[in-house]
């Protein structure tokens, strides 16, 4: 009941299962433990980002910031300590910026009504370029010797990376938030309908505001776990496809980009079927720009197929209307 | 006579539930043919089949004797069949005559010809409309205007009115059907549906009556009455009781005085207004649409923010009060119940249960923050019940129901946040007669139970005999303060025009 599309979050788990099946069936080494936690690891950062844009999307927004600010944050970080900062004045100050960067998308898109995809597509370039050219000197910063992120990386409780726990952990809470807390039930209200929702007395402004924050706040964890397994950031990152995944794996799993739709059900339903097919293809050896075409081409799908099953539009309402 | 279109056995079922049922249906030309029902009974489906926007599911429409088979609207309005919506078809950026010539402009376009063209076009209408003028700085009559005159320049030999009636002035209406008789002199036949049961009876020629998508009456307009069409309508007979005459002590007497509200304004929409609400009593609100009725009790409401310099004062219980928010207004016992449900009134995806619980969980007594599914059942199961909801079940979609359960839920939905003052705006707009008589029910319950309501209405018969004060509101203020013992239809009517 309180999650409408089974239907396509259910199609898509299938897809995934018949995925994993033909890879398991033809692809050598695919079933290797090594694999496979290699492709739960590859999703972990992937579903952090997403469950973050999960959060703005299902309230009706976008964030389109959160690739630049995920690399540029943690560069900035790296660089701070790299320049000789304590730990806590470093991790301050660049926090300081995220949930600065987060709370400005918020409030021009709640307060300046400007449309999130705008604002967020700004910031995120503004994000960017303020801080290769201000900062930074170099594409990639590296993790300085003996650092707690450098642990982080190295650690394997139960033979299993930590980012999976860490995902695990906040997709748990993620969970909790959206299913059981009226925050989290606002956050469906609103992307259902901002206008009802305001009018009913519920916090739609202020809550807008949070869900950019948490995603900001979502995408510097995602960018200190790649540092961690990469022991560097490449800000290059921010001009890759990433983006477009990360809003792939919200879509295909089901959330509707008209907003009100899905969980964290279909996070984790559609970051294991990116996971699972790009890992497959990485098998294939099928080069990156083959990639680039088969993942724009399910997002373009994706989408098409999304606009179709939740349709809000006036003339198609209307045709519903008897 | 033979008739222009004829529809045998048509049928339509969405998703197989059935909303049009093997209706026969024929069309005359020049004839004005009401076509009547309760919301739900499949008046819209059945026109648009005829229009082209949407294909039947079985029968078959037969235009001068001929099968025909429209397969976009563009090629019913090619036969000479168009249909003017409830909500306008036009293009609010564009000119009046853009709008007009929309789709038949030549490949070099030159706007001067077409004003002047479309200029010529409008007066042999007789329409006092701009041709130049943008569409959105039109009111709803003039944009109608613009609506039918797009019709009949398509030499449209059948025009489908869907509620052309419910955004005019009762001027713009005598102007209107006017037009009505003069294109039906032309040969034109018009489909004509309303929920003016009045309306239908004044003008038109024949009347069909249709429930539950079947067809229940077909005849000549002098054969019914007013009782009988809604008899019809609704399957039984119903007590005249929102018509009878009001007794002086079927009017309750003004509790404390809880609002009061002082020379506030807002732009051009609200201008120094002042009025005082009372609880344990109905405050009726009578106002032609633009004359600020809405605005203002948005204001009350906090839905938007009065001027900041000179805006007046609002005094709740002796307290000033300005609010920013809703929410704030909320907190302080205020609901404003929308007359526009479908844009600001309830969450179309989700369920009846959902949505009455999104208004407990945006109320000022629910402090949980944690949600319990067990409470939103057991409010759900309550308040369907109170407010005679009727739907398949709790988890029914709100978008699936009819208009006056859609309108109960969110009606419910304010309800359940325990206001003190309630403000409805239009409670009975798009509601079937069965489930009008029902809310009048429920705002009555509220009224005996000591809160203090606020009735906006522009249907007369409803403020006349539910208010225990009636306000007329023109030109942004309140002008007039009526009992209903004394007032009539005209005179509530002078006091809104004049």
């Amino acid at each position: 009941m309180l999650l409408r599309n089974l239907d396509q979050a259910r199609i898509v788990l299938a897809i995934t299962v018949a995925i994993f099946i033909a890879a398991a069936l033809g692809l050598p080494g695919f079933l290797d433990p090594g694999n496979l936690i290699a492709i739960v690891r590859s999703i972990s950062v992937l579903g952090i980002l997403a469950l973050g844009m999960a959060l703005v999307v299902i309230g009706r927004g976008i964030d389109l910031s959160m690739v630049a600010v995920m690399a540029m944050s943690v560069a900035w970080y790296l660089h701070l300590l790299n320049a000789g900062w304590g730990d806590h004045a470093a991790l301050g100050v660049t926090l300081g910026a995220v949930l600065l960067i987060g709370a400005i998308n918020g409030v021009l898109v709640a307060y300046a009504e400007v449309p999130a995809i705008f604002v967020t597509l700004a910031t995120g370039s503004f994000a960017f370029g303020f801080v290769r050219s201000q900062v930074i000197t170099s594409d990639a910063v590296n993790v300085p010797a003996r650092h707690w992120i450098l642990t982080l990386g190295q650690m394997r409780p139960g033979g299993v990376p930590a980012d999976i726990y860490v995902f695990l952990c906040l997709a748990v809470a993620a969970f909790l938030f959206l299913r059981f807390t009226k925050w989290g039930r606002y956050v469906y209200y609103a992307g259902d309908n901002p206008v009802a929702a305001r009018n009913s007395g519920m916090p739609v402004r202020p809550m807008l505001v949070l869900r950019y924050v948490i995603a900001a706040l979502s995408a510097f964890v995602a960018g200190l776990l790649t540092a961690a397994s990469l022991q560097s950031i490449n800000t290059r990152v921010v001009n890759s496809t990433l983006l477009y995944d990360i809003v792939l794996v919200a879509v295909i799993g089901g959330i509707g980009l008209s907003g009100g739709k899905g969980g964290v059900r279909n996070v984790l339903i559609g970051a294991a079927l990116i996971g699972i097919m790009l890992n497959a293809m990485t098998i294939l050896d099928i080069p990156q720009l083959y990639q680039n075409l088969i993942k724009s081409t399910i997002l373009l799908v994706a989408i098409v197929v999304d606009g179709l099953l939740n349709p809000r539009d006036e003339q198609t309402a209307q045709q519903g209307d008897i | 006579m033979t008739p222009l279109i004829r529809m045998e056995r048509i049928s339509k079922a969405y998703r197989g539930v059935p909303a049009v049922r093997e209706v026969d249906f024929d069309l005359r030309p020049g004839e004005i043919h009401a076509l009547l029902g309760e919301n739900g009974a499949g008046k819209s489906t059945l026109t648009k089949m005829m229009a082209g926007v949407v294909a039947p599911s079985g029968g078959r429409i037969l235009l001068e004797g001929a099968e025909v088979r429209f397969a976009t609207p563009s090629a019913a309005l090619a036969a000479g069949i168009a249909m003017v919506f409830q909500e306008t078809s036009l293009i609010p950026s564009m000119t009046v005559a853009q709008n007009l010539y929309l789709g038949s402009e030549r490949f070099l376009n030159r706007l001067r010809g077409t004003y002047i063209s479309a200029q010529q076009f409008l007066q042999s209408l007789n329409f006092p409309v701009d041709p130049a003028a943008m569409v959105d700085t039109l009111g709803a009559a003039k944009r109608q205007m613009v609506e039918i005159a797009r019709a009949v320049h398509h030499n449209a030999r059948v025009i489908i009115f869907d509620e052309p009636t419910a955004s005019l002035t009762p001027e713009e209406k005598r102007h209107f059907f006017a037009l009505l008789a003069r294109l039906k002199t032309r040969g034109v036949a018009i489909v004509f549906i309303s929920h003016a049961l009045e309306e239908a009876l004044q003008i038109s020629d024949r009347i069909t009556i249709l429930r539950d998508g079947e067809r229940v009456a077909q005849g000549d307009t002098a054969d019914f009455d007013r009782e009988k069409i809604i008899a019809a309508m609704v399957g039984r007979t119903l007590s005249g009781a929102l018509y009878r005459k009001r007794s002086p002590d079927s009017l309750r007497k003004p509790g404390r005085k809880v609002l009061s509200v002082q020379d506030i304004s807002q732009g051009r929409m609200v201008r120094n207004t002042s009025f005082s609400v009372f609880e344990g009593q109905i405050t009726g609100v009578f106002g032609l649409i633009g004359s600020g009725r809405t605005e203002t009790f948005k204001i009350v409401a906090g839905i938007t923010k009065r001027d900041f310099l000179r805006g007046g004062t609002i005094t709740l219980d002796d307290r000033p009060v300005r609010y920013l928010t809703p929410a704030a207004a909320v907190a302080d016992g205020i609901v404003y119940v929308t007359e526009d449900r479908k844009t600001e009134g309830f969450f179309e995806t989700m369920s009846v249960a959902e949505n009455l619980f999104g208004g407990l969980l945006a109320a000022p007594h629910h402090r949980a923050a944690i949600i319990s599914l067990a409470e939103m059942r057991a409010l759900a199961a309550d308040w369907t019940a109170r407010l005679n909801v009727k739907a398949i079940d709790d988890s029914a979609r709100v978008v699936e129901l009819s208009g006056g359960n859609q309108q109960k839920v969110v009606i419910g939905k304010g309800l359940v946040q325990k206001p003190r003052v309630v403000i409805f705006d239009e409670p009975t707009r798009g509601v079937d007669v069965a489930a009008i008589a029902e809310i009048h029910r429920i705002i009555n319950n509220l009224a005996d139970s000591g809160l203090a309501v606020v009735m906006i209405s522009s249907y007369l018969p409803e403020v006349l005999n539910l208010s225990d004060r009636i306000l007329v509101c023109r030109q942004g203020r309140i002008v007039e303060e009526l009992s209903p013992l004394e007032a009539s239809e005209e005179k509530i009517m002078y006091a809104a025009v004049h």
